[in-house]
């Protein structure tokens, strides 16, 4: 996967570009709307992470004129900005993502994971999903783990379907609640710690295994053994 | 927005305009009057100076024989036909009077209507003085006489009246065109001074309209200036140059606020990326811990920033919210159920009281963070085992979210500066501004909050907002 990162400040390229190479992506980088433009019309790009900020212009309207000349890769927006206006919406709404300053690199890569695959077709709808020795029935509404139900309520159903389609993958608070509760703000009471403690005592109980690993700093990943 | 025209300022301006100008011309009628009036009897006055001088020779000159009341009587006759020259069905002794009063005052001779001792009364009031006529009522009689008195020697004297009825006709007819013409002009000033008041004041109205639009929505849009220059246009060019100005600082807060946001979260964000790769890549626990730390320390600074920054912007209007239609209801009901495991770990029973599905116009993460705070703040002060209750409740187009606990409440001091930056509670945790953003977004959205001092144990806490129209159109409902 080839990337290209345009971001003014040199600092968090430098991070980001060494981040994205360890975490396996192909990455080229941009300082000015002007040279990211001629990158992204090369077409070889299979996603764009775009800070909106740029000294020689407003990131959207690059974004605008590449698309208006067929660049189709979608784009993850860093903004500076504390709320996001309608137009970047807009592009949520098409498809690409954003972040504000500062982010979590892990919500960043996870992110990022969620627009190469959107860009890719999307998976067929089941009525299992199996992780492990942990499985979800989407028709009941129930999970077992080894076989044995683990009566979860359907706030705790619906974050544990979150967790396991993002198995092995880590993913942060702020992505939790946007994704399960569709919020974006951040509670000062650790709310989502709460719902993970609570769904880690029915799920990882009765098991010497346990699945939902919390990494500080970061968020919380579902792994199996 | 109507208004009853009687409470409207138009209607009380027109009120007073006429009032002043139906006094004026009154006026103006009244002395016109009085003129004209003046110079109908002049005319007729002389005539009875004349006749009376007449008649007092004739008297004094003619034998007191049986001839004398006839030729009297054929003189007064004679002159009540010249002076009133329309033929009247009614005798001419009941229109004129002619008689002569002996030393004695006594009538000797009588010439008109009956019955004597009524006009020998109201001639007797009148006091009339020789040679100047008055216009005497006499009773029964239903118009008055003019009459005038012309001595002779002994203290008698000659009386000479009539009713001059072309006078009196004349003097109606004016009294009547006047009356009519006036409350004509009256009607006819007071719907000119409405119309032009309220064709004025509508005017006015509408800046009013546009600039308390302005004040909640855009700073972007202005009142139309007409190229006139009159009052309520230059109030109109006044207030677009506030607008320009206010607009302008508030740009330029903004910039600034952007500026430092960029400023300080550049840094932010590649320190903390940096501290994150480190995290992933070390392998040496001792580092884990404070590494962890030092990324949760930097979190906890970008919120209070962003917070801050927030509230900078709000205390300047310029607060900026991507407003949807949405539901209230669902919104509320939500953050209780991300809320509620929390409540349960500190022993709280949380009780949810909806009433139907509420629409707002609002930014939902600025109102998720309202309620969210709201919850924050009820963790953070009550002690475990406290029962709190979440309402929301619609009336009069506001829906009213009251969130009340029965926990030790707040202390005076606190209640009265809840809302302010930077105030906490004695064991409060947190930053203080978490009430502080919640009444800044509330106002922003043309709501307000507010602690009522409640007279039982615990605290309140109610927030108001505007309800949006119900419209056919699917409300973004979160779920």
């Amino acid at each position: 996967m080839r990337l290209l990162l345009v971001e003014d400040d040199a600092s968090i390229r430098g991070f980001l570009e060494q981040a994205l190479t360890e975490a396996g992506y192909d990455i080229d980088t941009a300082a000015t709307a002007a040279s990211a433009e001629a990158l992204i019309l090369q077409g070889k790009h299979d996603a764009f992470i775009i800070d909106l900020g740029l000294p020689d212009g407003d990131g959207l309207e690059l974004i605008q004129r590449c698309r208006a000349k067929g660049s189709t890769a979608p784009v993850l927006i860093l903004s500076a900005r504390r709320s996001v206006n309608e137009r970047v919406r807009g592009l949520e709404q098409g498809g690409d993502d954003y972040l504000t300053k500062p982010f979590a690199l892990a919500e960043l890569l996870a992110r990022l994971r969620n627009l190469l695959r959107h860009a890719a077709p999307p998976p067929k709808e089941t009525l299992r999903l199996r992780v492990g020795d942990l499985q979800l029935d989407f028709v009941r509404r129930e999970a077992y783990r080894n076989d044995r139900p683990l009566r979860l309520t359907s706030q705790e159903f619906v974050l544990l379907e979150y967790l396991c389609r993002h198995a092995g993958r880590v993913v942060t608070r702020a992505m939790i609640l946007e994704d399960v509760w569709q919020m974006r703000f951040d509670p000062a009471t650790n709310v989502v710690e709460v719902h993970i403690y609570r769904l880690r005592n029915k799920v990882d109980r009765d098991s010497d295994q346990p699945m939902i690993q919390t990494i500080r700093g970061v968020g919380y990943v579902l792994k199996h053994a | 927005m109507l208004r009853s025209p009687a409470r409207t300022a138009a209607w009380r301006l027109s009120i007073w305009t006429t009032l002043a100008f139906a006094v004026g011309t009154a006026l103006a009628f009244l002395i016109m009057y009085l003129l004209v009036e003046n110079s109908v009897r002049e005319r007729t006055d002389s005539w009875l100076k004349g006749e009376a001088e007449v008649l007092s020779n004739v008297a004094t000159n003619s034998a007191q024989d049986s001839l004398y009341g006839r030729v009297v009587e054929e003189v007064t006759e004679q002159a009540a036909r010249e002076i009133s020259e329309e033929g009247s069905e009614k005798g001419q002794n009941e229109k004129s009077i002619f008689f002569v009063m002996n030393a004695e005052n006594q009538p000797t001779l009588w010439i008109g209507p009956e019955p004597r001792e009524s006009f020998l009364k109201a001639i007797a009031d009148a006091r009339l003085k020789p040679g100047i006529p008055q216009s005497i009522q006499v009773d029964k009689q239903p118009l008055p006489f003019r009459v005038v008195a012309s001595s002779r020697e002994h203290g008698s004297g000659i009386y000479l009246g009539l009713i001059d009825h072309a006078a009196n006709n004349l003097l109606d007819r004016l009294i009547l065109r006047f009356a009519l013409v006036w409350v004509g002009m009256v009607l006819l000033g007071f719907v000119i001074a409405y119309a032009s008041a309220s064709r004025t004041l509508s005017r006015v109205e509408r800046i009013t309209e546009t600039v308390a639009r302005i004040g909640t929505d855009d700073l972007g849009s202005r009142l139309p200036e007409a190229g006139d220059s009159d009052e309520i246009s230059r109030l109109s060019r006044t207030f677009n140059h506030m607008l320009d100005r206010i607009q302008a600082s508030v740009n330029q807060l903004r910039t600034v606020t952007d500026s430092v946001a960029h400023d300080l979260k550049s840094p932010v964000t590649w320190i903390r990326g940096r501290l994150e790769v480190a995290l992933s890549d070390s392998r040496d626990s001792s580092w884990r811990e404070p590494v962890a730390e030092a990324i949760e320390g930097l979190d906890q600074m970008a919120q209070l920033l962003n917070t801050t920054l927030d509230l900078a912007e709000a205390a300047a209007g310029a607060l900026q919210l991507d407003r949807r239609r949405t539901s209230f209801s669902v919104l509320v009901k939500q953050l209780a159920e991300l809320y509620q495991p929390v409540f349960s770990d500190h022993h709280h029973t949380l009780e949810v009281r909806i009433d139907g599905d509420i629409p707002i116009d609002a930014d939902v993460s600025m109102m998720n963070r309202v309620v969210g705070n709201l919850l924050d703040n009820e963790l953070k002060h009550l002690p475990n085992g406290c029962h709190v209750r979440i309402q929301l409740t619609e009336s009069d187009n506001r829906a009213e979210l009251r969130i009340e606990d029965n926990g030790p409440g707040f202390s005076a001091e606190v209640r009265d500066r809840a809302f302010e930056r930077f105030v906490k509670g004695p064991h409060s945790s947190g930053h203080g501004l978490g009430l502080a953003i919640v009444r800044a977004v509330v106002r922003a959205h043309g709501g307000e909050v507010s602690i009522p001092g409640s007279g039982s144990q615990g605290a309140v806490i109610v927030v108001i907002l505007p309800v949006a129209p119900r419209t056919d159109a699917p409300t973004i409902l979160q779920i």
